[in-house]
């Protein structure tokens, strides 16, 4: 009976006719029902993955703070007692999106290198360890302990929180990427590297706005050097995504997923708080006005990252419901 | 001993009696009824709790000839994959791999962190809502009185967890044939070795083609993308897309080196910039 129906073309050439814009070009899938399973994951997912990459961006901060100019010392003790506070709260959170919270345990039972899930849990255990030796040794230093539990904490701690602190905001990507999802898995290469920039950006705001509220004004102007530096990366990946992930792409960068990710990614969390950046950079504005300034930068960077990772996990649950992207999946 | 399913499509009278045997062995609670208007399948996909799920194609397409019609029916399961992305993806182990090389969900380990559920390139694995006593998220109605009591399933305990098809674990370790092999009327789904079965699915599509019909394995050899062969294979006469199957499906750890080394480029090259950033801070 099957000779009698029409040749049907090829679904690879069909699928690069619809990568082209041609829809009619796709073969028919089964009544249009999804191939693949949307994750369930929600705001707490969401959380995880935003304060993951600003514990990755707070180790490298720690790290470049130098310790014999006071302003810079006080900045990386801002970074790890912020550090030590999100490593508290994450696996609180991680726990939270669990369907069998109390078996979170079950997830140290084994290393699998093959599971950035199990990886990420790995890393967040030891990040937290450091982050809390190194809180141990400023809390030494300023005599809150005795002077010398600073030994707990050798200096060797600070570019292993950095490194720890870079494989969990890496990870945070991976974590998307290294899954069936058509959407994450066309950004194997960039969702990661915008993982890291947008979690050192945010990083960066976070202890711009815990200086500027510690009265520690001169480190500010560095740190907004570097978050520019960081959103500018990150822009650049979007851009970059956006033209590699053609089709597989459409579900984060049309429709009300876009627009949501144009305006309050892209406008609201790079372009604007690299505006008042660059604003403050240039303009010696009064130091009221300039605290002002800093924190609304800091918001605004802040939000645009919490809303990347919120447009990312909703268009992945959109791109699972896309049959043709779910039989051809990215490679 | 590798164990699996060959699938012949052929076969398929679309009766459904797999998906009843298989809630009934496993004590799968219903997932009530949803009329979808599409075929005769009112079942949809496979989920946590369905673990046999029957499509129905129909096709119909007006020639200079007359009308071309037939109606395919393919009962779907879980693939058990030679590499299987829910079990490279299992942060707690709950998912092995068994003495009978299938892939096997422990529900006692299982966390319900869905990793598994999104790593899937088959769309099979799903997570089971947690039981709910007024039962208006999770039918228990289906389930033996004693279950219905204690709010449980045999498996699943009471759910949060994710649940895929166990290859009738506890049946193969008795020796029994599973439960949806066994209640097919007509060897659609064939259980046996897996060796015996790929000899036989090829003789069975040499026959079919020879008859003039265009029949393909799927998952009998390597399906690419990293995934290998399928120890549940099917003989198909469409494209696979055609069942909702993956034409092209990917292990999603394949992507994970290129995922990394991006990560640490970015990391890096953010390093330096600061290092820039802080160092020149200090010239002035």
């Amino acid at each position: 009976m099957s000779e009698r129906l029409p040749h049907i073309p090829n679904p690879d050439d069909a699928f690069a006719g619809a990568a082209a814009g041609n829809d009619t070009a796709l073969p028919p899938t089964y009544f249009d029902r999804p191939l693949l399973k949307a994750p369930h994951w929600g705001w707490n997912v969401v959380t995880y993955l935003f304060l993951g990459g600003i514990m990755g961006g707070l180790g490298l901060i720690a790290l470049l703070a130098d310790e014999r100019r006071e302003d810079e010392r006080r900045l990386r003790r801002t970074a790890r007692f912020a550090s030590l506070a999100l490593a508290a709260a994450n696996p609180a959170i991680l726990i939270s999106h669990l369907g069998r919270p109390e078996r979170f345990l079950h997830m140290l039972r084994i290393v699998k290198f093959k599971s950035p899930m199990s990886l990420g849990v790995w890393g967040l255990v030891l990040y937290s360890g450091v982050a809390g030796a190194n809180v141990v040794r400023e809390l030494s230093e300023v005599r809150v302990l005795p002077r010398w539990m600073r030994h707990l904490a050798p200096g060797v701690l600070t570019p292993l929180q950095a490194l720890l602190g870079a494989f969990i905001a890496g990870y945070t990507g991976v974590l998307l990427s290294a899954t069936a999802n058509p959407l994450w898995g066309a950004g194997k290469r960039h969702i990661p590297a915008i993982s890291v920039t947008s979690g050192a950006a945010s990083a960066c705001a976070l202890a711009s706005f815990l200086s500027v509220l510690g009265d520690n004004h001169d480190v500010v102007r560095r740190l907004e050097r570097l978050e520019l530096v960081a959103s500018a990366a990150e822009l650049a990946l979007l851009v970059d995504f956006r033209r590699h992930a053609s089709r597989y792409g459409d579900p984060l960068f049309t429709g009300t997923r876009g627009e949501r990710l144009y305006s309050m990614t892209i406008v609201t969390g790079i372009v604007a708080p690299a505006a008042l950046n660059l604003i403050g950079a240039v303009v010696a504005l009064p130091k009221p006005l300039d605290r002002l300034r800093t924190i609304a930068a800091s918001a605004l960077t802040l939000l645009g990252g919490y809303m990347l990772r919120d447009t990312l996990i909703e268009a992945g649950k959109a791109s699972a419901q896309d049959p043709h992207a779910g039989a051809i999946q990215p490679r | 001993m590798a164990t699996g399913f060959f699938t012949d499509t052929t076969l398929c009278i679309g009766c459904k009696a797999c998906e009843v045997a298989c809630k009934q062995w496993n004590e799968l609670p219903s997932d009530g009824f949803t009329f979808t208007g599409t075929s005769y399948d009112n079942t949809s996909e496979l989920s946590g709790t369905t673990w046999r799920h029957v499509a129905f194609v129909e096709q119909m397409q007006l020639h200079e000839s007359g009308l071309a019609d037939r109606w395919l029916m393919m009962s779907d399961v879980c693939k058990h994959c030679t590499h299987a992305g829910c079990l490279e993806a299992c942060p707690t182990g709950a998912i092995i791999r068994t003495e009978f090389d299938s892939v096997f969900i422990q529900p006692d380990i299982c966390n319900g962190c869905g990793y598994c559920v999104v790593s899937c390139p088959f769309g099979v694995v799903d997570l089971i809502e947690k039981v709910d006593p007024n039962g208006t998220r999770y039918n228990l109605a289906t389930l033996n009185e004693a279950r219905r009591e204690a709010e449980e399933t045999a498996v699943q305990g009471r759910g949060g967890v994710a649940g895929k098809c166990t290859l009738c674990y506890d049946r193969q370790t008795l020796g029994v044939v599973p439960a949806c092999a066994k209640a097919c009327p007509t060897e659609s789904i064939q259980f046996g070795e897996i060796d015996e079965l790929r000899a036989h699915a090829s003789e069975r599509v040499e026959r079919l083609r020879q008859r003039g019909v265009d029949a393909t394995l799927y998952g009998a050899d390597d399906v690419g993308g990293g995934v290998g062969a399928l120890n549940a294979f099917f003989l198909l006469t469409d494209r696979p897309e055609t069942y909702n199957l993956p034409s092209q499906p990917v292990l999603p750890s394949t992507r994970q080196p290129a995922g990394y080394l991006c990560a640490a480029f970015a990391a890096l090259g953010l390093a330096l910039a600061g290092w820039a950033i802080f160092r020149s801070g200090r010239a002035s």
